[in-house]
């Protein structure tokens, strides 16, 4: 049984078929420990997206195994019932823009997944307060969208991936929006809640600027996986842990 | 749970609200051509209410006096009033023609009656009943006309001594109630030239124009000019005896045509109102099927604009029914704003309305179930293409 | 204005009230409310659900003075046609239109034809018929002579016999003589007589030739005024036909129809007001003269004469006017608008609003004015509070509000 976090074991994802056919995803394998913020970087068109679609259960590989906070959701077809509930409970997501929900203020945003989830307006409303507090940006609760500054916005979609303390949170170029120093706090931000609350981030990302915050690189390329270490650091395959 | 619906409109109200406001006028107008049909049907029951009558006696195989012309001698009711089970006969007639009051005209349906009996209107909003023998007049609100206004009608000149509500003919015509020799004149006679133009024919006439019997010129000239029929002959049944069998003993010995109550609203209804209301129910459906197009192209709109929210939405793990709901609630808003929008303006436009615009508690019942299925109908578009949206998209851009 | 600016619109309200709490939620909510109560009264101020609107009355105790109404025609009285008695042809007219004439006035006269040359020669039978006359009783006159002498010769022959003076043969013929000039003077006197009776006949057949010769001399019969001029010289006319036609304009009246059901109380005597149709201002005072014996039956009319007090200047017969007549006031009687009378059937009667309700109550009328006044014989009492205007037909459980007027002021 794999650990907690996030493990793929041989995921390929092929699309169409016949002559047409293109392989986005082959072989591909990774694991991200509970706590740890993993980095996934590569030129377009290698997969990273397949890749992040996949883990999200937004599409379906064609062959492979996934496990998400120890719970074995794809093993060469998908292994949960209702897919929308593990997205929902299971995967928290950080986009490349903050998509929040225009109408919905900063609060309801966040509260938005609890109540999703069956929890009572007040409970929802008092753990999304909370994950705001922690992220600095609980005064602008009763705020629009349309009424916080880039970096505020991005602050409140990372609490609303933590609403539901799901296991596992995919964060899609999260930095892309913002300029250099924004981007560091948000990366810095992310690890703290990750340590905090033990949950496994993967972030794709090629931005130059933060990739140095990260203690282990995925490189793909072509919809294959390299490991790489972070920079300064001895390049050298880490072993994984015992099964 | 909060209201997803709720709070989109609530951050977006202008553009909801403007778009109920003008739904609610589209709806107003169904509900006033519904009135307008509910107020023929019942221009046609007040019509035959306020006369008072039980039997409707007209000129053999016509369908009068309301739908067809009908003639019959002014004498002729001596002999109802007579018979067993008649209470009360008198003498009606009815002209549509046009009324001159100044320098303006105004096309009324101009009654014959007698004081006290039916055919009379049974209240008035203004003045007093008639109490001179001729040349007094009662006459609709409609007409315009206000009490003391000198009236015109074919050659003499009527004062308006009350106004009644509601009495008008099947057509929507205003009601001028005159004594009934007036009338029997106005509907007879013609304009001055043609009457000097008619004795002059008389007179021109070897046959007509006797030396060797004086006199005889006079007598023809005035039988020409003198007019002894009337329209119908209105009958008020004893209380408790049963009106068809009197109407039957009048039909054998009299040779006329007996209508009763229901017969009368039968011909009115489904013979004279039965185009219009044709017309009418077809202008409903038209109606229903453009305010029906209107909020689906509105929620649709909504809906596309929102795609991308959709698209989070489904992607972080929302049930697709619950955004199924979000856009039928907010097709279902749309109608109640709708729907009362158009109620209200019903209500406040409908007097202006030259037909009388009766707009009933049930047809607003009906209204309202009607307008929250369009809306949910209208909504199915918008639904499939919320339902459509790929949740993948939200990821990579 | 456009979404977008009503968007905005809510979006500064909200930027200026930022001591609210949720402005725009306020705002919403306040429209809300309004709509509802909007709504509402629509459906409760008009349509089937509304009360009706009625206006009330006090039942009044006051005078009514009960008149009856007719309109009625100028006419005169006295009216003639001038005509010939026998056909002829009009030889002059000496009046026109308009005229006034006096009694004996030659109006007109027809052409005489051969009645001037019958005239004369029956003047002359007649002269010659008293010259038949005088003929005769010159010769009654002589036989009576004769037969004076005749009788006294017979006497004396009679005498002179007795005395033996002469014989019976002169005797006999002087009784004969005596006796045949009494036979002379009958039928001298016979003739007498009939010369006379042929006079007689003669004078009255010049009489009637006379007579027939003045009647195609049209006089008026009485003072008057010309009103038509039907045939002028030249034309022929038949007996009977009118060559003029005149009439009295002191025996001007107006002819009067009344409803037969509305003329309770016509009596001669009755003052009336005349109203002519060409002169509506003026009411011209007047009184019932006549009431006719026979009314229309067609109408269902009855006529009066009604002749003014003064007659108008300029009027003329044929002309129409409206006549009010005026019967006794009756004092103290109760009284309401004809407009309160309602009908259930044949039974008239009034709403009578009481504590807040309605309840028909029969009543029983009397007399009624000209202005909608009716007296109530039974049913009411003073004070008690009838409806008189209502919005639409009451019923026994209507639902009703009470108003001052219900407008009714057109246009």
């Amino acid at each position: 049984m794999e650990g907690a976090g996030i493990w793929i074991e041989g995921l390929s994802k092929r699309y169409g078929g016949g002559e047409t056919a293109v392989d986005a995803l082959k072989d591909v394998s990774l694991w991200v420990a509970p706590g740890e913020v993993v980095g996934l970087i590569g030129p377009s068109g290698s997969g990273k997206t397949t890749l992040l679609k996949c883990l999200g259960a937004v599409i379906e590989p064609t062959r492979g195994r996934m496990s998400l906070g120890g719970q074995v959701i794809y093993d060469n077809g998908w292994k949960i019932p209702d897919l929308r509930v593990l997205r929902r409970d299971r995967i928290g997501f950080i986009f490349q823009a903050p998509y929040l929900i225009p109408f919905l203020d900063v609060l309801d945003n966040v509260a938005l997944l609890p109540m999703l989830a069956g929890r009572p307006n007040p409970e929802a409303r008092g753990r999304a307060l909370e994950l705001l507090k922690a992220l600095d940006v609980a005064h602008r609760s009763h705020a629009l969208p349309s009424e916080l500054s880039g970096g505020e916005q991005q602050r409140v979609s990372i609490a609303r991936a933590l609403a539901n303390r799901p296991p596992v949170i995919l964060a899609d170029e999260p930095t892309a929006p913002l300029d250099s120093e924004r981007g560091l706090a948000v990366i810095r931000l992310l690890h703290q809640m990750a340590t905090q609350y033990q949950t496994a981030i993967i972030v794709v990302t090629h931005d130059e600027n933060i990739i140095p915050t990260f203690k282990r690189i995925y490189r793909i390329r072509d919809g294959r996986t390299l490991e790489e270490v972070g920079e300064g650091q001895a390049v050298a395959l880490v072993a994984r842990p015992e099964v | 749970m909060i209201s997803l619906a709720g709070r989109d409109i609530l951050h977006a109200p202008g553009r909801f609200m403007l778009t109920g406001l003008g739904l609610g006028l589209l709806i107003g107008v169904t509900f006033t051509m519904a009135g307008v049909y509910r107020g023929m049907v019942d221009d046609a029951k007040v019509l035959l209410n306020n006369s008072g009558a039980d039997l409707w006696v007209v000129q053999k195989d016509t369908l009068g006096p309301y739908a067809e012309s009908s003639s019959i001698h002014d004498d002729l009711y001596r002999g109802i009033l007579g018979m067993p089970g008649v209470a009360q006969a008198a003498n009606v007639t009815y002209l549509t023609m046009q009324v001159r009051d100044g320098s303006a005209d105004v096309r009324a349906m101009v009654v014959g009656f007698n004081p006290g009996e039916p055919g009379e209107p049974g209240y008035l909003i203004a003045g007093r009943r008639v109490t001179r023998s001729h040349y007094e007049a009662v006459a609709d609100v409609n007409s315009g006309f206000a009490v003391g206004d000198r009236i015109r009608i074919r050659r003499h000149d009527y004062t308006v001594v009350g106004l009644t509500r509601r009495m008008v003919s099947s057509g929507g015509d205003p009601m001028v109630f005159i004594p009934l020799k007036d009338a029997q004149e106005a509907q007879f006679l013609k304009d001055n030239d043609a009457i000097v133009n008619e004795r002059a024919r008389t007179r021109a006439n070897p046959a007509l124009n006797r030396p060797g019997v004086p006199g005889l010129l006079n007598a023809i000239e005035a039988s020409q000019t003198s007019n002894h029929n009337v329209n119908a002959v209105l009958v008020r049944v004893t209380a408790g005896r049963p009106p068809e069998a009197v109407a039957r003993d009048i039909r054998r010995w009299k040779h006329v045509q007996v209508f009763s109550r229901d017969e009368m609203e039968n011909i009115l209804v489904a013979k004279l109102i039965a185009t219009a209301s044709r017309q009418i129910g077809m202008f409903l459906v038209i109606l229903t099927i453009v305010s029906a197009a209107i909020v689906a192209f509105i929620i649709y709109t909504m809906t596309l604009g929102k795609i991308r929210e959709i698209a989070v939405l489904k992607l972080i793990g929302t049930h697709n029914r619950t955004i199924a709901s979000m856009i039928v609630q907010q097709a279902l808003g749309l109608g109640l704003i709708g729907f009362v929008v158009g109620k209200i303006a019903a209500t406040i436009w409908g007097p202006a309305f030259p037909r009388y615009v009766l707009l009933e508690p049930g047809d607003a019942v009906r209204g309202f179930v009607i307008v929250m299925l369009v809306c949910s109908l209208a909504s199915t578009l918008a639904i499939r293409a919320a339902l459509r949206v790929d949740p993948a998209t939200a990821i990579g851009g | 204005m456009t979404p977008e600016v009503a968007d905005s619109f809510f979006q500064r309200a909200r930027r200026s009230f930022p001591r609210f709490a949720l402005p725009r939620q306020a705002w919403l909510a306040a429209i809300g409310v309004l709509l509802l109560i909007a709504f509402g009264w629509a459906a409760t101020s008009s349509g089937p659900l509304a009360p009706t609107r009625v206006t009330v009355a006090a039942v009044i105790a006051g005078d009514l003075a009960p008149d009856l109404f007719g309109i009625g025609t100028i006419e005169a009285q006295r009216a003639y046609l001038i005509g010939p008695t026998a056909a002829g042809r009009v030889k002059r007219v000496l009046v026109d239109v308009g005229d006034t004439v006096k009694a004996g006035q030659l109006l007109a006269e027809m052409d005489p034809v051969d009645l001037d040359t019958r005239v004369a020669s029956t003047v002359a039978a007649a002269a010659r018929g008293r010259s038949a006359e005088v003929t005769a009783e010159a010769l009654a006159q002589d036989a009576r002579s004769r037969r004076d002498l005749a009788t006294a010769e017979a006497r004396r022959a009679i005498e002179l016999a007795r005395q033996g003076v002469v014989g019976q043969s002169a005797l006999d013929s002087a009784q004969q003589a005596a006796r045949a000039a009494d036979a002379q003077v009958a039928a001298a006197e016979a003739v007498l007589a009939g010369a006379r009776d042929d006079r007689a006949r003669l004078g009255a057949d010049l009489g009637g030739a006379q007579e027939q010769r003045a009647s195609i001399r049209l006089s008026a019969p009485a003072d008057g005024v010309v009103t038509s001029r039907d045939a002028e010289p030249g034309s022929t006319v038949i007996a009977g036909q009118a060559v003029l036609r005149m009439h009295d304009p002191g025996s001007i009246w107006v002819t009067v129809r009344l409803d037969q059901g509305r003329s309770t109380g016509l009596m001669v005597g009755l003052r009336a007001h005349i109203t002519l149709r060409s002169d509506p201002r003026e009411a011209h005072p007047g009184a019932v003269v006549r009431v006719e014996p026979t009314s229309d039956s067609v109408t269902e009319e009855r006529v009066a004469r009604v002749a003014f007090d003064r007659l108008p200047k300029g009027v003329s017969t044929g002309e129409m006017a409206e006549v009010a007549l005026h019967r006794e006031t009756i004092r103290g009687a109760l009284l309401i608008s004809n407009a309160s009378l309602r009908y259930r059937g044949a039974q008239s009667g009034v709403w009578l609003y009481a504590d807040g309700r309605l309840r028909f109550v029969p009543v029983k009328t009397g007399a009624e004015d000209l202005g909608g006044h009716v007296q109530i014989l039974d049913g009411l009492s003073a004070g008690d509070q009838v409806v008189v205007y209502s919005e639409r037909d009451l019923k026994d459980g209507s639902r009703i509000t009470v108003v001052d007027s219900l407008g009714g002021k057109g246009k």
